[in-house]
């Protein structure tokens, strides 16, 4: 499938993309870094069609050229902010390796079913080249992509922006200054506002080897947003979420490119963080969503959500939010950004004993990473989070796997439900349990496109 | 000349290998064909992490382990290297008491990581 009918990639509009044709094939990363199995993480292809006799199968399986990458987040190397560029196109997947350094280029183009290795720039050649480690956010700014890395050569916070050309080359670091920040994770930026919004997750050196929760007293991790002047490359203000903010990771603006209004999940909180330009031109931010800790049978406190991702509908209209560790999705009506309304939720897996089951699969882990198709109808959930986080809350996972289920969200009224003949159960590789995380559909999805 | 050191491998059948005592034991038992796993190759992420039921190392260069994990045995093998003879149990069945749930067995202050850890009360 490829992307909307005229000029470069992508599309002209939100609108359009919502209009654009269903999605059919969705690429996942799924990892053994961590899990006693000595094989490459992979990218794994996906069959999304249900006229498909291969339906909710994995129909291809692309291994990395070694092991011990774990692969996490990923994106693209053109998106909606050069549809006006006709000589480019959608056609290569940037796939980080967070602990190996090791950017991998994959060709998604040619056979879109079975994508193939493009090219690797070297880990190493990053840490010499530009002092940057523990690579995360990957986003196109016109023809030119910026890779977020939360470290150093060493590990050690904050890191910086690894600046690509449209050849894969290293244009070195993308940013002017850094500032004060103290640590970097995700971004998101709107041109039409000259602004881009970091959050904070920790040092590699600090969440590489697992969660020490006693680290967020010791200030090893993050409780902040930053405000870039996006053309200066330079941070301009920082948002101190304290307490309501800890360990704010996703960042996600509206689609439409007018609009100021974004929206962070602070993950260890469990709240949602609203931010908008006020009619002053000043940066303000508010909590508009708090999820209460749960208490749990065994545990002597009790047991916080873990938000460790939101999403955004292309139409503006619903947030999606998780809870890793409780175990549900939700579904919030944004309409009016300052006072949220819930409308659907849904349970599978989780601490709480919700939904250990779905679709005649044990679910180990929670619900952590999706992606919603362009119509908002169709939302891909999976369910590990990080080898090492994984292994400390779900250990489980390393003999069951990880799972990919499908929610079928009502884009009218509201309302989630998962999907009863849609799951693809990682448990089940032929190399053994797999862990999947982050997905991207070929033509475009709902994290993926800006526009200029 | 090189000095040497005997490596064992309780949890592969008692097997040793001969290493260079001032290489990191990833890189010289993986030239001798133990698949072991690993990530950042640098000290600061512990999938290579392995427990060392006898002998010392040198792991000065290691920034992920925290103390508790230390006390309990854990090396990363991407930077640590044989100060005497060895026993190691490799791979994730040694890493039985690496990972914790840390909201139900907290830390306490002597056990967090190095830089911020503070000496256990007598």
């Amino acid at each position: 499938m490829m992307d909307g009918a005229c000029c470069g990639p992508g599309y002209a509009s939100p609108a359009e993309a919502i209009k654009a044709p269903r999605e059919k094939l969705l690429y996942t990363i799924a990892i053994y870094t961590g899990t006693g199995i000595q094989k490459p993480d992979y990218l794994a292809t996906v069959d999304a069609d249900p006229d498909s006799p291969t339906y909710s199968q994995v129909i291809h399986r692309l291994e990395m050229p070694g092991i011990g990458d774990e692969l996490h987040h990923m994106g693209w190397n053109a998106c909606s902010s050069c549809h006006d560029d006709s000589g480019m196109s959608r056609k290569y997947l940037l796939v980080p390796g967070v602990r190996s350094n090791n950017i991998h280029v994959i060709d998604t183009a040619t056979d879109p079913r079975a994508p193939r290795l493009h090219k690797v720039i070297d880990g190493a050649e990053i840490k010499s080249k530009t002092n940057l480690s523990g690579p995360h956010t990957v986003h196109c700014l016109g023809s030119e992509i910026i890779i977020s890395f939360l470290g150093d050569a060493q590990g050690e916070a904050p890191g910086g922006y690894l600046h690509l050309n449209k050849e894969f080359e290293i244009q070195g670091r993308w940013e002017e200054t850094m500032g004060d920040i103290p640590f970097s994770y995700d971004f998101w930026y709107q041109p039409r506002h000259n602004v881009m919004v970091s959050s904070e997750w920790a040092a590699p050196n600090t969440f590489m080897p697992g969660f020490d929760l006693e680290e967020v007293g010791h200030l090893k991790y993050g409780r902040r947003l930053h405000i870039w002047d996006f053309e200066a490359r330079k941070p301009v203000e920082t948002m101190y979420l304290g307490e309501d903010g800890l360990i704010p990771l996703e960042v996600k603006f509206h689609h439409d490119p007018e609009s100021s209004h974004g929206f962070c999940g602070a993950a260890l909180s469990a709240n949602v963080i609203h931010f908008w330009k006020s009619e002053a031109g000043k940066w303000e931010w508010e909590k508009i969503i708090d999820v209460e800790n749960e208490p749990h049978p065994e545990w002597p406190i009790p047991v916080p959500g873990v938000m460790s991702a939101i999403l955004v509908s292309m139409d503006d209209k619903y947030l999606y939010l998780n809870n890793w560790l409780h175990g549900d999705m939700r579904q919030y009506d944004i309409s009016d950004p300052h006072n949220p309304v819930l409308t659907g939720q849904v349970w599978m897996g989780g601490l709480l004993g919700k939904a250990p089951e779905v679709n005649g699969v044990k679910v180990a882990g929670g619900p952590q990473m999706y992606q919603l198709s362009l119509d908002g109808k169709r939302l891909y959930v999976t369910t590990s989070l990080f080898s090492t986080w994984d292994n400390q809350f779900y250990p489980e996972i390393r003999t069951q796997g990880g799972v990919m289920l499908m929610i079928d969200c009502d884009v009218e009224n509201g309302g989630m439900k998962i999907n009863p003949d849609f799951i693809v159960d990682f448990g089940q590789e032929p190399n053994g349990p797999s862990r999947c995380h982050e997905t991207r559909y070929p033509g475009g999805d709902c994290t993926s496109d800006i526009w200029l | 000349m090189t000095e040497t050191r005997t490596i064992t491998i309780s949890n592969r059948g008692g097997a040793t290998y001969q290493v260079d005592a001032r290489r990191p034991l990833l890189d010289t038992l993986r030239e001798q064909d133990v698949d072991l796993p690993y990530g950042c190759k640098y000290g600061g992420c512990i999938t290579c992490a392995a427990k060392l039921t006898a002998g010392d190392v040198d792991q000065r260069r290691q920034v992920a382990l925290n103390n508790r994990q230390i006390n309990n045995g854990y090396v990363l093998l991407c930077v640590a290297r044989a100060v005497t003879d060895i026993t190691l149990e490799i791979g994730v069945e040694s890493h039985d008491k690496l990972y914790r749930n840390p909201f139900l067995d907290p830390l306490e202050p002597h056990e967090l990581k190095a830089d911020i850890a503070t000496p256990k009360e007598a």
